[in-house]
């Protein structure tokens, strides 16, 4: 009966059994452990999120197709030149540049930087985006200058009865 | 002295996440949705592992 009150009624997994009364509920080592453990748990619930947003990338949009949509006549675009429009939405701005007589190039013109529109400059052969002067390769859409990152997003186009075909958005793989 | 490596080895998961965030992060707006499913599942699997050593530590305590 003495012992009785002398021991620790069970094993508590808590860093307030060694209390120095000094300086009580200080977080001691097995504590600090423990709050590490919580922040492991913390950053894998958080990057759950970011996983299941990049499968449904990968398996949603990986090979989707869209409606061929006619960009113009071949007669209408002479080598050089290039024309505005729209692929694959009402909103999504694009761009078509006929590099040779068969050669075309189809990007999404939104800069990779801040979405401003991105144009075709003739005389010096690339893609300026004139708001932070970012520019890009006009052959593969990659960054070249300025401060863009990211290539453009090409567009995969077809000739088809003298005319320029929009298929699809080709997927960035490094 | 007592189990200052299991102290070290959680140390060292939490800057490990710390990285994997942020290359997982950044991965994901390259669109690289591979690379970034591959750091994101290296994090979940730092947790399990973070919660083991703890587990160990309080057994040889």
């Amino acid at each position: 009966m003495t012992h009785k009150n002398n021991k620790i009624p069970f094993n508590e997994d808590n860093y307030t059994h060694n209390i120095n009364r000094n300086n009580e509920r200080k977080l001691d080592r097995r504590g600090f452990m423990k709050t590490l453990v919580g922040a492991a748990g913390v950053f894998a619930v958080s990057s759950l999120p970011w996983g299941g947003v990049a499968a449904k990338e990968l398996m949603g949009l990986g090979n989707k197709e869209y409606p061929h949509k006619k960009i113009v006549d071949i007669k209408s675009i002479p080598v050089g030149h290039s024309v505005d429009f729209k692929f694959p939405g009402e909103h999504d701005d694009a761009i078509l540049i006929r590099l040779t007589e068969t050669k075309y190039v189809a990007y999404q013109n939104a800069c990779t930087h801040l979405r401003c529109p991105v144009f075709w400059e003739k005389e010096k052969g690339e893609m300026l985006c004139p708001c932070h002067h970012g520019k890009f390769d006009v052959e593969t859409g990659a960054p070249t200058a300025g401060p863009p990152r990211r290539p453009l997003p090409e567009i995969e186009v077809i000739v088809e009865k003298d005319a320029v075909y929009a298929v699809k958005v080709k997927r960035y793989e490094v | 002295m007592k189990c200052n490596f299991n102290f070290a080895a959680l140390l060292v998961i939490l800057m490990l996440n710390i990285v994997f965030t942020q290359k997982m992060v950044h991965q994901y707006y390259f669109e690289n949705y591979v690379t970034a499913m591959i750091y994101c599942v290296l994090n979940l699997v730092l947790f399990p592992v973070a919660i083991l050593i703890y587990k160990q530590d309080q057994k040889k305590a």
